[in-house]
């Protein structure tokens, strides 16, 4: 349970907004890449914590994340010409760069100097690891670049993702450090997928639909532990990294490549659900991103031409009641990504969570819920930059360890929990 | 057709969910297992609880003699000093919580969950001050409450448990 006030603070990001103020702290995903493939393409609207913005790639190939809107009449950009190094607005012909200054308003003198008076409100954007990210925060106080692993690895070794999820951030993110489902929802999946079966791990996962659950405070977030039984007295531990406010990583499965994700408010009511997969230390195969591309693993497939998931809440997610009674899946929805969304979705909008009952396994999400608005109280009242921000806090991995019944995972586990350049990921 | 899903699942249905208690009472009880905890125990205990009570192993943890192990015929106290039979007070709970300082020696852990799982009741374990004390001392603590929690929690700061107390409307 948690009081409306609180809900109120985690789940609202708009401008102005104490949860806005938060997530302007970071570095953001905004798009991919790919979205702005060329110079002087097409621009492509954003909406990000409640504020509608346009992206666009200018004729030298800066990037740029300005107001939607022109300042003349209010005129969506989106309809605006990409050329010579700014986007027109096609009304009346006025001109803005990539920072969102205005450089040509074509109705006045040039000598009088009137566009220099005009600004859009912009942010940066810069591409790391095929997602261009952007900063939306304070100038003056404009972290360093966000240095997540997957971002970094060379070109090849990572595939990212986006989907549309139509619920607020917060029921999104909750359902990637409740550790706890994962032995319902998603159990027809790891026999299945090809970006899970066959690793060694997945039979102390079956043996064992029972685990143990660790909670431990980390510099940036939570580590979650699941620990089950394994041979001789040992467990096996599967640790979940959350990094605030919204980053969690999942943990390997024998050679296959790590992922994990990002989300992100569009508004109140939607967000952006960003999946990883890389693998530190080779290439991804061509048959792992084919299945990556075909939406499997924590990936979906889309409605043609949009990031809109191909199994929605419009057709009912797709959902095969027989394949439900059949056991071939739990819920009756294919794939881990659409099991989820369609039941955090299923919520509602924003979940009041006043009506909830939480138990003891969910301590992983109150410890999240704590963290998240001690973080809030300690910005607003002394400005103090939040968990995550800190690149320190960024350069962390996921594990899965066999260790012996009396060690600390966190402390066992210190190497395998950190980035190590060229030493691939601790996975049983 | 619009799908059930969209409907039900919009800003407008979401309005119309029942406005009904969906819940009842739970007896949670909050167990400090050393002088340290006591002293939380003691502040949480001041303020307004649906179903938590108080009480301290502390008194018995020091109890036995070397080579002897605790029986489950022990006895806790409430935090005015009452003693209260163990099993008693497991057997009217729905939820049972122990905290620990980290690097305390909780020797009463055991006794508890062997009480709790006797009775089939509930148990998490939380350890306080994680970020100030030394991997091996938080080993030690961890090494005698693991056996006994369904969920562990280390956290850096004593205000997680009333947070998480209220979350569990104790």
């Amino acid at each position: 349970m948690l009081r409306k006030e609180h809900n109120d603070l985690l789940t609202k990001t708009g401008p102005g907004t104490p949860g806005g103020r938060l997530f302007r702290s970071y570095w953001l995903p905004a798009l991919l890449a790919e979205e702005l493939p060329e110079n002087e393409g097409p621009p492509v609207r954003v909406k990000l914590l409640s504020e509608r913005l346009l992206a666009f790639r200018d004729t030298q190939g800066r990037y740029g994340l300005i107001d939607e809107f022109c300042a003349h009449r209010g005129v969506s950009l989106w309809f605006g010409r990409n050329e010579e190094s700014g986007l027109r607005c096609p009304y009346h012909g006025w001109k803005y760069d990539y920072t969102g200054q205005c450089v040509e308003v074509p109705s006045e003198p040039e000598e009088s100097g009137f566009c220099t008076k005009i600004k859009l409100k912009s942010y940066p954007l810069v591409e790391r690891g095929g997602v261009l990210w952007t900063y939306m925060g304070p100038p003056d106080q404009e972290p360093p670049l966000p240095e997540w692993e997957f971002a970094l690895v060379p070109p090849g070794h990572s595939f990212v993702s986006k989907r549309l999820q139509e619920s607020n951030w917060l029921q999104a993110m909750e359902g990637g450090i409740d550790s706890s489902h994962v032995s319902f929802l998603h159990r027809g999946e790891l026999s299945s997928d090809p970006l899970f079966k066959g690793a060694k791990g997945n039979q102390y996962n079956l043996r064992d639909s029972r685990p143990v659950f660790e909670v431990v405070e980390s510099p940036g977030g939570l580590y979650v532990g699941a620990r089950r039984n394994a041979e001789n007295g040992h467990y096996y531990w599967r640790i979940t990294q959350w990094v605030m406010p919204s980053f969690t990583m999942i943990p390997p499965r024998g050679g296959h490549p790590v992922h994990g994700h990002f989300w992100i408010p569009i508004d109140d009511e939607n967000s952006w659900t960003w999946s990883f997969d890389y693998h530190p230390v080779r290439p991804l195969a061509p048959d792992e991103v084919e299945a990556m591309r075909e939406g499997r693993g924590i990936h979906v497939k889309y409605q043609p031409g949009t990031f809109r998931p191909l199994a929605n809440k419009d057709n009912d997610y797709l959902i095969d009641r027989a394949a439900q009674k059949a056991g071939r899946t739990f819920s009756g929805v294919a794939g881990i990504a659409m099991q989820d969304a369609s039941l955090q979705e299923s919520m509602g909008p924003i979940v009041d969570r006043t009506k909830e009952n939480l138990v003891s396994t969910d301590n992983g999400i109150i410890m999240a819920r704590h963290r998240l608005l001690r973080a809030i109280k300690n910005l607003m009242e002394r400005d103090v930059a939040p968990p995550g921000v800190d690149i320190l806090h960024q350069r962390v991995r996921s594990a899965a360890l066999i260790l012996p019944p009396d060690q600390a995972f966190k402390d066992a586990g210190k190497d395998a929990l950190s980035v190590r350049p060229g030493v691939a990921h601790a996975s049983v | 057709m619009r799908s059930e899903s969209t409907r039900a699942s919009s800003a407008a249905e979401s309005r119309y969910r029942i406005d009904a208690p969906n819940f009842r009472p739970r007896t949670v009880k909050v167990v400090a297992l050393d002088r340290p905890s006591e002293v939380l125990a003691a502040r949480l205990e001041q303020d307004h609880w649906d179903g938590a009570m108080f009480l301290t192993a502390s008194a018995f943890s020091a109890r036995p003699p070397v080579g002897a192990s605790f029986s489950v015929q022990a006895w806790l106290s409430d935090l005015s000093g009452r003693t209260r039979h163990l099993l008693e007070e497991i057997a009217g709970a729905d939820q049972v919580v122990m905290i620990a300082c980290a690097g305390q020696s909780v020797p009463a852990a055991g006794i508890i969950g062997e009480a709790c799982s006797l009775k089939r009741v509930a148990t998490t374990a939380l350890i306080i001050g994680g970020d100030a004390a030394s991997d091996a001392a938080l080993s030690r603590t961890l090494a005698q409450l693991r056996p006994w929690a369904l969920m562990l929690v280390v956290a850096g700061s004593d205000a997680y448990v009333a947070d998480m107390l209220r979350a569990l409307r104790a």
